[in-house]
């Protein structure tokens, strides 16, 4: 019998489509609407329009990021996830790879000015996101939250499947920081720097794509075992998951290059266009 | 080059060096060899000692000489027709949430791993523990969801609950007064009868792909 839990988890009772509540998560929605509020009491008044358009904007963006990460860990991804490896890896997705760059665009600039002007805090921020540091972070997130044994303990309960979430999250913000956060400022990171940086983890999740997509048996407990969600059997459900972790982080990494690279294009553009008229 | 800019240059090929040689070392682990299941180390401490990752039961009874009636209304004899041949019996019923499809597909994704030779080798016999709602074209068609060579047997509740019992099985226990939609108490294991008898093999819920893919093929040719 399903009890109420506060995060989801793996469950060995069959799945319903009946919704079913996860106080945590809700929590962790307030708690960012929260964190909103204080970086923009934090960040003080916008200085000039642009500013304060930017910030409008990164509204939007910041709203969007908890949207997601809502949809993520909320019923019913979230509890399918404890059932199906494809779920998993949708939440996957959508926690490291979507949510984090709408959240890191949505802080306001005067956030991001105040942080500049702490030393101490630049020096931590600066170590830590240091695009390989920042990459590495990401890479052992990535392996070590889909090693089988890892998952099959981890997942069965809710303070083990928060501990993944946690975990996917904050390698999110981590990875992003140096391709979205303003701070530390870091020009010789510039677009092709990024560009390549966001190219090499398409490739280096080459790995575990291959691992779930080729692997001859079930590689994961929880989801070989776990009562059964309509005709998908685990084999196929972890081969999807492999393909959604190729296709979907590809689609997601290939479309902030492209972003990216049509930033650097209309700067060169600018920086050769015509000499500015007095 | 100045040695400011050398110095940079050589702490970011040193960080870069030592990022890449950490994600080949944790890529290779997974990726390098043969991709396959992790090993666990209950049922392989098993076959270390038995050769088998399901619980060997040696000097067990032949395999049990039950009648019932197949998909076709036709008597199965369960001993004549699996003689000479790997028999996997289960007691289970269509409407099980979780153990009887995830032991049925288990069996019939290794199965489809086997030679055509090892599987004409073996039958899987799912007995219905719940025949008043398993009828026979349900349990036709809940088992061709898994495998069509999958055998189906039907008896009375009280024939299949004296078979269950012969062979050390609790009876199963049907929950009927709570509607319709009841629930069926019955054993989580499949047994596991090799083509020469002299042993059984119990496979309990929780037996994974890797352990069937390990066993099957030892039991064909014990």
């Amino acid at each position: 019998m399903n009890g109420l839990q506060w995060w989801c988890s793996a469950q060995t009772a069959a799945w319903t489509w009946s919704p079913r509540p996860f106080p945590g998560v809700w929590l962790l929605v307030a708690l960012l609407v929260g964190v909103y509020w204080l970086l923009g009491r934090f960040a003080g008044e916008p200085a000039g329009a642009s500013e304060r358009s930017r910030d409008r904007k990164g509204k939007w963006a910041w709203f969007g990021g908890v949207l997601v990460l809502w949809i993520a860990l909320d019923w019913p991804v979230g509890a399918l996830s404890g059932y199906l490896a494809s779920a998993h890896m949708l939440q996957y997705l959508l926690t490291v790879l979507a949510a984090p760059p709408l959240l890191l665009l949505g802080v306001p600039v005067g956030a991001w000015r105040r942080l500049a002007s702490s030393s101490g805090a630049v020096r931590v921020v600066r170590f830590l996101t240091h695009p390989l540091i920042a990459l590495a972070i990401f890479q052992l997130v990535l392996l070590y939250t889909h090693v089988p044994s890892v998952v099959d303990r981890l997942m069965v309960t809710p303070s083990g499947s928060f501990a993944i979430d946690t975990l996917w999250l904050t390698a999110g913000l981590v990875f992003w920081w140096p391709v979205v956060a303003p701070v530390p400022a870091r020009p010789w990171f510039g677009y092709p720097l990024k560009m390549g940086y966001l190219f090499l983890s398409t490739v280096l999740n080459t790995m575990p794509y291959a691992f779930l997509t080729f692997g001859e048996l079930p590689f994961y407990g929880i989801y070989e075992l776990a009562p059964p969600v309509g005709l998908l059997g685990p084999r196929e459900d972890q081969q999807l998951a492999g393909l959604m972790m190729k296709v979907g982080g590809g689609v997601i990494l290939w479309t902030a290059i492209t972003i990216l690279f049509f930033r650097w294009y209309s700067r060169e553009g600018e920086a050769e266009g015509p000499a500015p008229s007095f | 080059m100045n040695p400011t800019t050398r110095n940079k240059i050589r702490r970011t090929v040193g960080r870069a060096a030592s990022v890449l040689t950490l994600t080949a070392c944790l890529g290779v682990l997974p990726t390098g060899c043969r991709v396959e299941a992790p090993e666990r180390t209950e049922a392989e401490e098993r076959a270390r000692s038995t050769g088998y990752r399901g619980i060997l039961l040696v000097d067990a009874d032949p395999r049990p000489d039950f009648v019932l009636t197949d998909l076709r209304g036709e008597a199965f004899d369960f001993r004549a027709e699996t003689e000479g041949k790997l028999a996997l019996l289960f007691f289970g019923y269509t409407y099980c949430p979780d153990i009887c499809p995830v032991h049925m597909a288990s069996l019939a994704a290794v199965k489809r791993d086997l030679s055509v030779n090892e599987q004409r080798g073996m039958r899987v016999v799912f007995v219905t523990a719940d025949p008043r709602r398993d009828t026979p074209e349900r349990l036709r068609e809940w088992l061709g969801n898994f495998d069509r060579d999958f055998v189906g047997l039907r008896g009375s509740e009280a024939e299949v609950d004296s078979i269950m019992l012969s062979l050390g099985l609790p009876p199963a226990i049907r929950d009927t007064v709570s509607g319709p939609d009841y629930a069926v108490g019955h054993a989580s294991q499949v047994i596991a009868f090799p083509p020469g008898d002299g042993f059984r093999v119990i496979y309990t819920f929780g037996t994974r792909q890797a352990d069937w893919k390990h066993d099957l093929p030892r039991l064909l040719n014990p």
